[in-house]
């Protein structure tokens, strides 16, 4: 899967799954200060990505991942 | 005098941990592998082992406040009912704590750390008793309410970690979401511990200056759900949950330090 590809898997997740408006989801929004994930969030769109990729990811993967774009890099580099 | 007694707990303190280590070697390479081995069914196993465990910190905890080193108040024990599953969320602020609190509730669940179930020794214990291991937070949340949806009892510190003694309680949001998807009756428990002993950080021979008073109040039972609005959307939901936990406690909490600063109070 391609990142253009992933982009749009995670753009429908956010706005199906965590009822995010269309127009907030751009590649450098941050997941935390402006999309308003919490923790738990986090740990259920990890889950969903997991799904997605079919790929084993570990919280450590994500710590440092912010923005949408990092998400994006975070799960390409595994 | 008072010198002398803080000699006398420094000693005491020594003797104590001596006393916990040496325990804790003979359930963790004796009694509890033997348990492993010799019993075959699993939910046997469980209810043997954390019965054996219980057993230890009851005796941990009536050597601590026989030898005078810890005191030890405990109220609202009628609000724990041993015949439903309840969800039991307390503060943290001391690895005694645990003990105190697992020695109150019999068969309870709770969470070991993942670097515990790591340890090849602990990991036996842990296992045999069927605790909860901490490795991934996705499957934790199931798991804590999958044992609470099949009737068991859970005690968790929704701090995450100690704490610091009269900072404001941050709980983490995980204890509120685990409440909200087993829609768990929830028992909140405020425990002070004055002066804070093994804090984070804080080796165990630097004992406090004088002998540890805990107070531990178990909180009226309170459906999770009726403390959110209703139609509140999950997101919304855990965090008011969390908020109204922090509150209860925090109240507790805050109640009973003007109770000790009251000069009428004896």
């Amino acid at each position: 899967m391609d990142k253009d590809e992933l982009y749009g898997q995670l753009k429908g997740i956010l706005i199906d799954q965590f009822e995010l408006e269309e127009s907030s989801i751009t590649p450098d929004a941050n997941l935390y200060d402006e999309l308003e994930l919490d923790s738990i969030d986090a740990v259920d769109l990890l889950v969903q990505l997991k799904n997605i990729t079919g790929k084993k990811i570990s919280p450590d993967d994500f710590k440092d991942v912010r923005t949408i774009n990092d998400v994006i890099n975070a799960l390409t580099a595994l | 005098m008072k010198h002398l007694f803080y000699v006398y707990r420094f000693i005491g303190t020594s003797l104590f941990w001596f006393f916990f280590g040496v325990i804790g070697l003979i359930y963790g390479f004796l009694l509890l592998p033997l348990v492993y081995l010799v019993i075959r069914r699993p939910e046997r196993r469980q209810v043997i082992a954390r019965d054996m465990i219980r057993g230890a910190f009851v005796m941990f905890v009536w050597v601590a406040r026989t030898m005078r080193l810890i005191r030890c108040d405990i109220t609202g024990m009628e609000h724990w009912d041993p015949q439903r599953s309840q969800l039991l969320l307390a503060n943290h602020l001391t690895l005694i704590d645990v003990v105190i609190l697992l020695s109150l509730f019999p068969q309870v669940d709770c969470v070991v750390k993942a670097a515990v179930t790591r340890n090849p020794v602990l990991r036996v214990s842990a296992g045999t008793a069927n605790y909860i291991s901490n490795r991934a937070p996705d499957e934790l949340l199931d798991f804590c309410v999958g044992r609470l949806d099949s009737g068991s009892s859970l005690l968790l510190f929704p701090q995450g970690t100690r704490a610091i003694r009269g900072e404001p309680l941050a709980f983490k949001l995980g204890a509120a979401e685990i409440a909200l998807r087993a829609n768990a009756t929830i028992v909140p428990i405020a425990l002070d511990c004055n002066p804070q002993m093994l804090a984070k950080r804080v080796p165990w021979y630097r004992i406090p200056p004088s002998q540890p008073h805990f107070r531990i109040s178990l909180l009226p039972p309170v459906a999770a759900d009726s403390l959110v609005p209703e139609g509140t959307d999950s997101r919304r939901a855990r965090h008011e949950l969390n908020a109204a936990l922090e509150g209860l406690i925090g109240a507790e909490l805050a109640r009973r330090e003007a109770e000790n600063r009251s000069p009428l109070q004896s």
